[in-house]
């Protein structure tokens, strides 16, 4: 009878933990709540979980946690944050502190922030301010590029205050190698001010933007434009 | 006689020793192995020091451990348990989410101690408690 008892209240704790496995998910890093989960912004830096699922093209899975790789100030994030301008690696280990490698590819076009600034190293130069990518990127990233990079549809009609980089970029950024280069794509621009930003999906525009301006300005200003994001695991 | 008291409380503290009875709070024996009684008390303070408002805090019963306190940290719902030792402490943390169930919520070993959170209330909408809760415990990571 005991032994029957035992066995009862040992399924019924499986059940429970089962069950709540099975509706919890985990996160990994501050991270945007979507507006039909509550909205605005999770600050929870370390392991946590939450009852709605991380989409698919913002989040990438690192040891079966959920991080974010976007743009947080596009959701309202306030704290620090660095620019960066186009597609770069996010190496997640780094940025979350454990020990397990995990590189990530962000595909955001153009000028954009993280809350993470990347690790010292060749692979950026820092032009005013901004992060540029200047590696050689691994293949993984220019296979699933062309499906990544459809990710910008998402943060195109965002709208808020995003850096503005106009400089020169260093030589050897991905963003003004031609066989890097996105399809021609032409945007439409949703803003909110009398400025033009020319969408950054575009070679035209990578290799145009800060040609001829002697200095740095980053600067916010409000505009929609888009931004996307992929994933390549563990190509460092 | 008195021999025989002796040896029985001798017997009767190694015992409790291993079992990580920590019930005598602030009395932090050092001793590697041995159960870190003190350390939940150590980690409210901390949590004052931040700026956080635990409650008193209270026995309570738990499926996967025997040491178990619980209150409130600015109306958060938290769990302290204090395991035998760090492995068995980091082994608590996905009983520990069980625990957290339907809300946002957090579970982590620091050292002995598994600490479980959760927002059953929504009064943590931003996570920013949930994250003082966490952060606050990197020195024990």
């Amino acid at each position: 009878m005991r032994i029957f008892f035992l066995t009862v209240a040992a399924l019924a704790v499986m059940a429970a933990t089962a069950f709540a496995a099975g509706k919890q998910v985990k996160y990994l890093g501050i991270h945007p709540i979507a507006k039909a989960n509550g909205g605005g912004f999770c600050y929870i830096e370390g392991p946590h979980v939450h009852l709605y699922a991380a989409d698919k093209v913002q989040y990438r899975d690192h040891r079966g946690y959920q991080h974010f790789v976007g743009d947080p100030v596009a959701y309202g994030y306030d704290g620090p944050k660095h620019v960066y301008k186009g597609h770069h690696p996010i190496h997640v280990d780094v940025v979350v502190g454990d020990s397990e490698p995990d590189t990530e590819f962000c595909y955001l076009d153009g000028p954009h922030y993280h809350y993470f600034a990347p690790p010292e190293g060749p692979e950026f130069k820092v032009a005013g301010g901004a992060y540029f990518f200047v590696a050689e990127p691994p293949k993984a990233y220019v296979e699933a590029r062309p499906v990544m990079i459809e990710i910008n549809a998402i943060y195109r009609p965002l709208v808020y205050v995003r850096p503005v980089v106009t400089v020169d970029a260093p030589i050897g950024w991905i963003g003004a190698r031609a066989e890097f280069a996105a399809p021609v794509v032409v945007a439409p621009v949703v803003g909110v001010d009398a400025r033009v930003v020319v969408p950054v999906p575009s070679v035209r525009v990578n290799i145009g933007v800060g040609i001829g301006v002697p200095g740095v300005i980053i600067h916010d200003h409000r505009h929609g434009r888009g931004h996307g994001h992929g994933k390549h695991k563990k190509w460092k | 006689m008195r021999w025989t008291l002796v040896m029985v409380l001798a017997a009767a503290a190694a015992a409790a020793a291993p079992l990580g009875c920590g019930k005598e709070e602030g009395k932090d024996g050092g001793k590697p192995g041995a159960p870190s009684a003190g350390s939940r008390d150590v980690v409210l303070e901390a949590w004052r020091k931040g700026g956080l408002a635990p409650s008193p805090f209270a026995a309570t019963t738990v499926a996967f451990a025997k040491d178990c306190q619980g209150g409130t940290v600015n109306n958060v719902d938290v769990l302290i348990c204090e395991l035998p030792s760090e492995a068995e402490a980091k082994a608590a943390e996905d009983p520990g989410l069980a625990w957290v169930g339907d809300a946002t919520g957090i579970s982590r070993a620091a050292g002995k101690l598994l600490i479980a959170a959760a927002d059953r209330r929504k009064a943590d909408p931003s996570g920013k408690t949930l994250n003082q809760l966490t952060k606050l415990l990197a020195p024990s990571k």
